[in-house]
C-alpha cells in the first residue's frame, strides 16, 4: 500500500484536512471526498472533464498529484456557480444557449470558462475556442459552449456583470 | 497494488538530500509523472514534490543572458515580456504546447527531463544556445542542451540529480514552429526553431536551427546551418535546403505521421521558421 498522507487545504472556501494516498492524483481525492461535481473521463489530461481551479488558475486535477496540493486552494465548478456571480453567470447561459446534452464536459467547461473570462477574455469567437481546447465535447459541437461563453463575456463587456 | 511514499520538498537542498541515495523521483507539475504511475512507468518508489520551491521559479535577466528556472510553468514562459522580447522562439512554443490548462502546470524543467523527441520547449532553448544548471547532494555541473539529451527518454541526469536553471542568450530574431495533427493538444509531427542574424549585405551571417520528432533527441540541424550560411534567405535558398536538412533527420513511422511525410514536411518548417525569425510571420 501506498503511504497515506495528510492534507491540509481550502477547497471551495472551506478549510478541510483529507486522507490521500501518495500516488493518487487530485481528481480521485476529490470524488473519494464526495467532490462529485469533478468528473473522471480519461484520466490522462486529454479530455479536462475534470478541470478545477489551484491557486485560482484552471488545471486538469487527474494530472496534479493530491499531496503536492496541502497548503493550496481548490474550487470546483459547483463551488464556484454557488459563490461566485461569473460563474453563475456562466452556469445560466450555458442553460440558456443549450450548450449541455449529456452534461458530462459541462463542470470542465464551466471552470476553464470561468478562468478565461476571469482574466479578461474577451467576446473572440477564436480565443475562446482556444480557452476551451484541452476540453473535449462529444455530443454539441461546441458551437452552443462557445455562444455561452461569448454571451457572458460579452455582458462583462457591455458592463451587465 | 501501488507502493509509493512521497514527500513535500520545499529547498532546494531538502529535495537534494531526499534525492540522494534513496528510490524517488521528482514530481514538478505532474504531467508527465501521474500518467507514468497510472501506466506503471513508475513503480514503488518515493515521490519528491518541487513545485513549491521558490528558488526553483523565477524568470531573470542580466547583459546579454536570460535564467529561467526548472519549475517555470509553461504558462508563466507564454506571459514573460522578458522572453517574449529576447526569446521570441520560447514564447512561440509556449503558444502552442498543449492547451491552456496543461500549460498552468507543466513545466519547462520537467519538459526538457522527460527527453520526448517531441519537447516543444526544446528546439527553441536549443537555438537560445541553452545550458542545463544540474544539482545533487555533493555537486553540481552545468551541460549544454545540445549534450543533454540521450535517447528518447533518457538523458545525462542521475536520479540524485535536479535540474535548477536553464540559461539562453538574448536574441530577438528566432522563431517557432510546431505542426501536429490539429491546433491544440497535440504531440508534435514536426517542430522547427531558428535564429538567425543577417549582416548589412542581407547575407546570413550565423544561423541555427533546432528540430525536434525527427531524430531519437531534439536536434541541432547541423548540415542544414552550415548549407545556409553566408547565404541570402531568399526563395531560392530556403527551397535548396531539403538535401542538407535531410542529412541531418533520422525520422520514424509512428502513430502521428510516416518517415516519408515528415522527410517531406521538415524542409518546409525549417523555412517557414527562418521566415518566422526574420519577418516575424511565414
Ligand atoms: C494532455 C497532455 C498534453 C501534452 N502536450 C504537450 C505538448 O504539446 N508539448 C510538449 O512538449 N509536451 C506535452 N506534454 C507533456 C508534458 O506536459 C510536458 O513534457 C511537461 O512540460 C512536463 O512537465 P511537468 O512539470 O509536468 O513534469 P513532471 O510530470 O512533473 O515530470 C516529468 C519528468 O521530469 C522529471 N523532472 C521534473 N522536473 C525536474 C527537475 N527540475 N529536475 C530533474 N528532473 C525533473 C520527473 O522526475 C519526471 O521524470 C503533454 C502532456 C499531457 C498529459
Ligand atoms: S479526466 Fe482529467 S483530463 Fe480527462
Ligand atoms: S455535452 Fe456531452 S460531452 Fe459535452
Amino acid at each position: 500500500m501506498s503511504e497515506k498522507i495528510n492534507i491540509k487545504l481550502k477547497i471551495n472556501g472551506v478549510f478541510v484536512t483529507l486522507e490521500v494516498l501518495a500516488h493518487q492524483n487530485l481528481l480521485r481525492a476529490l470524488r473519494d471526498n464526495y467532490y462529485w461535481d469533478v468528473k473522471c473521463g480519461c484520466e490522462v489530461g486529454e479530455c479536462g472533464t475534470c478541470t478545477v481551479l489551484l491557486d485560482g488558475q484552471a488545471v486538469k486535477s487527474c494530472t496534479v498529484l493530491a499531496a503536492a496540493c496541502d497548503g493550496h486552494e481548490i474550487w470546483t465548478d459547483k463551488g464556484l456557480g454557488l459563490s461566485t456571480k461569473l460563474t453563475a453567470r456562466i452556469q445560466d447561459a450555458f442553460v440558456e444557449c443549450g450548450s449541455v446534452q449529456c452534461g458530462f464536459c459541462t463542470p470542465g467547461m464551466v471552470v476553464a470558462a470561468t478562468d478565461y473570462l476571469k482574466n479578461g477574455g474577451k467576446p473572440d469567437r477564436t480565443a475562446i475556442r482556444e480557452a476551451i481546447s484541452g476540453n473535449l465535447c462529444r455530443c454539441t459541437g461546441y458551437v452552443k459552449i462557445v455562444d455561452a461563453i461569448y454571451k457572458v463575456a460579452k455582458d462583462i463587456e457591455e458592463g451587465l456583470l | 497494488m501501488k507502493e509509493f511514499g512521497y514527500k513535500n520538498a520545499t529547498t532546494i537542498t531538502e529535495a537534494l538530500t531526499l534525492l540522494d541515495g534513496q528510490n524517488a523521483r521528482v514530481v514538478a507539475g505532474g504531467t508527465n509523472v501521474l500518467p507514468y504511475i497510472r501506466s506503471g512507468k513508475y513503480t514503488d518508489c518515493r515521490l519528491i514534490n518541487i513545485r513549491d520551491i521558490k528558488d526553483l521559479n523565477f524568470i531573470k535577466e542580466d547583459s546579454d543572458r536570460i535564467t529561467i528556472g526548472a519549475c517555470v510553468t509553461i504558462s508563466q514562459l507564454k506571459k514573460s515580456k522578458l522572453i517574449l522580447e529576447f526569446v521570441p522562439a520560447l514564447h512561440q512554443a509556449a503558444c502552442v504546447f498543449a492547451d491552456p490548462t496543461i500549460c498552468n502546470t507543466a513545466t519547462v524543467g520537467g519538459n526538457l527531463a522527460s527527453a520526448s523527441p517531441a519537447a516543444d520547449t526544446a528546439p527553441a532553448l536549443l537555438v537560445h544556445d541553452a545550458i542545463v544548471f544540474i544539482k545533487s547532494l555533493n555537486s553540481s555541473r552545468s551541460v549544454p542542451l545540445s549534450e543533454f539529451f540521450k535517447a528518447p527518454g533518457t538523458t545525462v541526469l542521475q536520479r540524485n540529480e535536479l535540474i535548477t536553471h536553464i540559461e539562453i542568450s538574448k536574441q530577438k530574431n528566432s522563431g517557432f514552429i510546431k505542426l501536429g495533427m490539429r491546433k491544440s493538444m497535440s504531440i508534435s509531427i514536426v517542430t522547427a526553431a531558428s535564429s538567425v542574424t543577417l549582416n548589412d549585405a542581407g547575407i546570413i551571417s550565423s544561423c541555427k536551427i533546432a528540430l525536434g520528432a525527427v531524430a531519437p533527441t531534439p536536434i541541432r540541424a547541423a548540415h542544414t546551418e552550415r548549407f545556409l550560411l553566408s547565404k541570402k534567405p531568399d526563395d531560392d535558398t530556403l527551397s535548396a535546403l531539403i538535401k542538407a536538412t535531410n542529412l541531418d533527420i533520422s525520422p520514424i513511422d509512428d502513430i502521428r505521421a510516416s518517415a516519408d511525410y515528415r522527410r517531406e514536411v521538415t524542409p518546409v518548417m525549417v523555412k517557414r521558421a527562418i521566415k518566422l525569425a526574420l519577418y516575424e510571420h511565414c
